[in-house]
């Protein structure tokens, strides 16, 4: 194939992207001691190891806090509605499935608007990676509940507490059909965050990640117990999933060997109530893919849709004795 | 020779000569009784080319049609009886007008066939008869024409899956070049809209579409538009290289442009493929191999343009040099690759020599031999001991090339060989086809299908296939394996018939070069046939002729079984000359299994080896061990308490606690690892506090901030990582304070 010549030519113009060549001019103006800023950090590491051309990757993002992202990654950015990031990224990937594309989204703007886009994107099971910030709250409108608010959090819409237990989007995800990877990792063991972040990347699929993510604002001492406490969480470790370095294992005992197959252990690891499980829970390269499924079997030119039309024009044309629309050969 | 006297001796009893002659006319092997009349048997034939998109199988018999549809839509038992007695009926009839020459597509053939069988029925249309036929055709999923076996079949099965290969990879070429001119056509576009010319009121208005009302002032709209830079846009020979690129592969004239008729509106004529020389193919190469450079240099340059990758400087010096002997194998079978048809005793041999030059220089060139005459004639004065030397072995030779797809089969094989003519119609580079059509005009009244199926079971014309990409060896190469009872030297079936008094007999026979031999009437001359009353205990079967050495000095007349018109079986004495060609036969049979790791003669003579290496060494241990007791030296298991070496690396020990101690020392530190990127300790100092590579925190420079900043860094720190050490400068105020705050994070 021709492409072993170009690719051979493209190799002799070298390419060393930074971590700065992903580092947009506007500083990030997240509150300081933020948990984003880690997720913003992973991504740009992300993008740096894995070499990804900035014009060749695509951020979208609905409301939020952690919708502002794109803003500050030098790369194509999307900042949607609230809620409509997914239907916009997957407008992105099947038009243009040489881009790599990032979905960054909050609880409100995910769980709450945006649930019927998150379901049906992971039906859809289109190439791309969706990060969810989870801080348990509505940060940029300055505090209300969101829907995974823990259970009588006092805030601005619910200043007796909040009433209802709250939505665990682990669980959500892996009840949907077509699901084929769904992970959980905190934003302050970085390194974990990182290697998540890369796996999902890999993934041939929808990669949903759920970050739990402080707001050191409104949501202060919220992940504390777990912060502090390495007990507190269960990493679940595999050779197909998350393997621990031998420093993070020392600090992390608590430790599960997870099949990220296993998808009903998966569910009962999503629901888990005094640990927090962190790794892959559930991976699944096999799930077919939207995107591929329906994947043309010629791009479609322009030059392509005009003669469609015709064909279709022609079917109900009536055509003087002896002539027929023209056919095309090889 | 003296196997020739005896035969031709009319004082020999049984060898009357003008009895035997008369015999002869209508002589063919006896285990062709049971397939002469071929138009009432389910076979391979009729054979329908199917049609479509995309054919995974482009070979399939009728009956195997049929039998899905029945499948499908005739439940099994007395049920669907009457329905699978009905549709087979019409299988049998569209059979008979296949024998007869008519060739249609299936679906035509059918409607013709379920009118007629309606018709004699007396039902009307839309009968239940017709409805029957109707619902088992709404089975059939495939349609194509259909074809029985004859001297054409070769060629058209052949030019069949060419254009069915030819099809898929227009379909591929088209997906990769209207990509790339999708996304040039993209990156023009993306540059001419940032120029004055598209912020041009005109240009604006137009983009619009309707404005009714006016409403709109574009002019207006065209002032307030940002200017963009000259240096924002593509440098103008970037832009001159993508329109060329472009030209060149909306130009293209390798495959037409399918369904999108307007893709290439500027388009010449397409090439033309399919030859009847190779002459002709090799002028036609030569003729548009600029147009390939071409287009090749297009297309990488395309490639590259697209990922943003090309650098004038680098690469403009390479695309100039390039020419024909950088086309790579991979580049060219992007291309379509030219058929050529050629057929033994009408080509001039001439074409032969070139077809061999052409596949040793690897062009994608696809050459089809017919054969039609595999034994060859025997007078007026053939060279001495040829008969089939030549023609059955074009495929064998071209293995010898080693570059080339090789695949070797009759006319009667071809379906099941269809796996290796559609992967060598595939293959990259060069290919070869060797067919017997079995229509040899001297075998008069036998089928050409059982004559070119004979032709394999006698290994005469062997299936094969040589696929040089399936692997490095022999192993993965060549493949025998479709051929019948691959182990034998010949292959053994069971004669039925009734002897003089009616009753039922079998006999084993083998199918030799002798039995195929008897069908050619050329080859009457070197045959006699001695009737019942005359067989004598000097005659052995052929086969066991073949199995006697040749320099053997009893003299036998060697005989097979015919049959004639009537089916009245004979023994037909054959002459020296045929037993010669069926031993060369046979040896470029025992060739060709020793290829396929059959009977390997190498490892034949290393097994025989050993086995009489350790027959020795048997029989002189025993020898040893009656004489005297021999030592138990074979213990392997070491003695107890022995020590035992080890074999596990010792594992590295971790840095001792000590070492860990003097690191931390009195200096800050920060576990950088854990750093979050949160930013809090850079806004209190970003001199004391610096980002490493992956943006995580460290202690830039110790000495350029206050131990407070330190402190309360560490105090600050969402995740706890900042230990502030203890102070370096001593005259700092309120150390004592800022000392008992640092505790916790020392």
């Amino acid at each position: 194939m021709t492409a072993s010549m170009s690719q051979c030519l493209m190799q002799m113009v070298h390419t060393d992207y930074q971590i700065s060549d992903y580092q947009s001019a506007i500083t990030p103006r997240w509150c300081t001691g933020c948990g984003d800023n880690a997720i913003l950090t992973a991504m740009q590491r992300l993008c740096r190891d894995e070499q990804l051309p900035p014009e060749k990757t695509v951020c979208v993002s609905g409301i939020g806090c952690a919708s502002r992202l794109p803003h500050y990654m030098n790369a194509y950015g999307f900042h949607g509605i609230h809620g409509r990031a997914l239907p916009i990224a997957e407008g992105i990937k099947i038009r243009r499935p040489d881009l790599h594309v990032f979905v960054t989204t909050g609880d409100g703007d995910c769980c709450s608007i945006g649930a019927a886009h998150w379901l049906h994107a992971v039906r859809y099971n289109m190439n791309m990676t969706m990060l969810l910030h989870d801080n348990n709250v509505y940060g940029l409108t300055k505090k209300q509940a969101s829907p995974t608010s823990p259970k009588g959090l006092k805030s601005n819409t619910t200043p007796f507490g909040a009433t209802l237990n709250p939505l665990n989007p682990l669980s959500v995800t892996l009840g949907i059909a077509n699901v084929s990877f769904v992970a959980q990792v905190p934003d302050w063991i970085p390194e974990l965050l990182y290697d998540v972040l890369s796996k999902a990347y890999h993934h041939k699929g929808f990669s949903f990640i759920r970050i739990l993510q402080r707001c050191p604002n409104f949501m202060n001492h919220h992940f504390d117990a777990a912060v502090q406490d390495p007990l507190r969480i269960r990493m679940l470790t595999h050779s197909n999933g998350l393997r621990l370095k031998p420093e993070l294992s020392r600090i992390y005992k608590n430790q599960e060997t997870h099949d990220p197959l296993d998808l009903h252990r998966a569910q009962a690891l999503a629901v888990l109530d005094e640990e927090i499980p962190v790794g892959v829970l559930y991976s699944n390269p096999d799930v077919p893919c939207y995107d591929e499924l329906r994947k043309g079997k010629r791009p479609n030119t322009p030059q392509l849709v005009e003669t469609v039309l015709n064909e279709e024009f022609d079917k109900v044309g009536i055509w003087p004795e002896g002539q027929q629309a023209a056919s095309n050969g090889e | 020779m003296q196997v020739a006297q005896i035969i031709t001796d009319p004082q020999v009893p049984g060898s009357d000569a003008s009895a035997g002659a008369a015999a002869l006319t209508a002589l063919r092997p006896a285990l062709f009784a049971r397939y002469m009349a071929l138009d009432t048997l389910r076979y391979d034939y009729p054979l329908v080319l199917v049609e479509g998109e995309e054919v995974q199988k482009p070979l399939i018999p009728l009956s195997q049609i049929v039998d899905e549809a029945l499948r499908l839509v005739a439940p099994l038992g007395p049920d669907g009886e009457e329905l699978r007695q009905q549709v087979l009926r019409l299988e049998q009839r569209m059979r008979d007008k296949v024998a007869k020459g008519t060739e249609e597509k299936l679906s035509e053939l059918w409607r013709i066939s379920s009118a007629e069988l309606v018709a004699e029925s007396g039902q009307s249309t839309f009968g239940p008869l017709d409805e029957t036929l109707e619902r088992a055709w709404g089975a059939i999923t495939v349609d194509g024409r259909v074809i029985g076996c004859s001297e054409a079949t070769p060629r058209k099965v052949l030019a069949h899956v060419w254009q069915a290969m030819h099809h898929m990879r227009a379909r591929k070429f088209r997906y990769k070049v209207d990509r790339l001119v999708l996304k040039l056509n993209d990156i023009l576009k993306s540059d001419h809209i940032k120029s004055d010319e598209a912020h041009s009121p005109g240009a604006l208005a137009q983009s619009m579409g309707l404005d009714g009302d006016k409403s709109i002032d574009f002019s207006a709209l065209s002032n307030i538009l940002h200017r963009v830079r000259p240096e924002d846009r593509l440098p103008a020979d970037r832009v001159a290289r993508i329109r060329h690129v472009l030209q060149v592969l909306q130009t293209q004239a390798f495959f037409g442009p399918g369904r999108a008729t307007f893709s290439y509106p500027d388009k010449a004529v397409c090439y033309s493929y399919v030859f009847q020389s190779c002459t002709e193919a090799l002028d036609a190469y030569r003729d548009r191999l600029p147009s390939v450079i071409e287009f090749t240099k297009a297309l990488a340059i395309a490639e590259m343009e697209v990922e943003n990758k090309y650098v004038p400087e680098l690469h403009d010096a390479i695309f100039e040099s390039f020419d024909e002997s950088d086309l790579t194998e991979e580049q060219m079978a992007f291309l379509p690759p030219a058929v050529v048809f050629l057929r033994d005793g009408v080509t001039e041999s001439v074409e032969l020599a070139r077809a061999y030059e052409a596949l040793a220089c690897g062009l994608p060139i696809k050459v089809m031999i017919q054969v039609d005459d595999i034994l060859g004639p025997t007078s007026p004065e053939p060279p001495r001991n040829s008969f089939g030397a030549g023609n059955a072995r074009l495929a064998s030779m071209a293995m010898g090339i080693n570059n080339a797809f090789v695949v070797q089969c009759s006319s009667a094989h071809m379906v099941r060989m269809q796996g290796d003519l559609v992967a060598a119609m595939q293959y990259g580079g060069p290919a070869m086809f060797s067919i017997y059509s079995g229509a040899t005009k001297t075998v008069a009244g036998v089928p050409a299908y059982i004559l070119a199926a004979a032709a394999t079971e006698c290994r005469m014309f062997p299936n094969f296939s040589y696929d040089p990409s399936a692997g490095n060896d022999l192993a993965s190469r060549f493949d025998l394996s479709a051929n019948p009872q691959l182990e034998r030297d010949w292959p053994e079936h069971t004669l039925l018939f009734e002897d003089t008094s009616g009753r039922r007999q079998q006999e084993t026979v083998r199918f030799t070069l002798g039995d195929f031999a008897l069908a050619d009437a050329r080859y009457h001359r070197f045959c006699q046939t001695v009737e019942a009353g005359s067989w004598s205990g000097d005659m052995v079967p052929f086969d066991e002729q073949l199995k006697a050495s040749s320099s053997a000095t009893d003299i036998k007349r060697a005989f097979v079984l015919g049959i004639d018109r009537q089916n009245q079986m004979m023994r037909v004495v054959v002459d020296d000359k045929i037993t010669v060609a069926a031993r060369r036969c046979n040896d470029a049979w025992t060739q060709l299994q020793e290829l396929a790791g059959i009977n390997n003669s190498h490892v034949l003579a290393k097994l025989a080896e050993e086995r009489r290496k350790r027959e020795a060494l048997v029989v002189e241990l025993s020898t040893e061990s009656s004489l005297t007791q021999s030592p138990d030296e074979a213990k392997t298991e070491p003695a107890p308490g022995a020590p035992v070496p080890k074999t596990e690396a010792k594992a590295v020990e971790e840095e001792s606690d000590s070492a860990v101690a003097e690191v931390l020392d009195d200096m800050p530190w920060i576990e950088t690892s854990r750093c979050t990127t949160c930013n809090e300790c850079r806004q209190i100092n970003d001199r004391l506090f610096g980002y490493n590579e992956n943006m995580q925190a460290f202690i830039a420079d110790p000495d350029a901030g206050t131990y407070r900043q330190l402190v309360d860094a560490a105090e600050g720190c969402q995740v706890s990582i900042i230990h502030p050490g203890k102070p370096r400068n001593p005259n700092e105020p309120d150390l004592e304070d800022l000392m008992e705050r640092a505790k916790p994070f020392l």
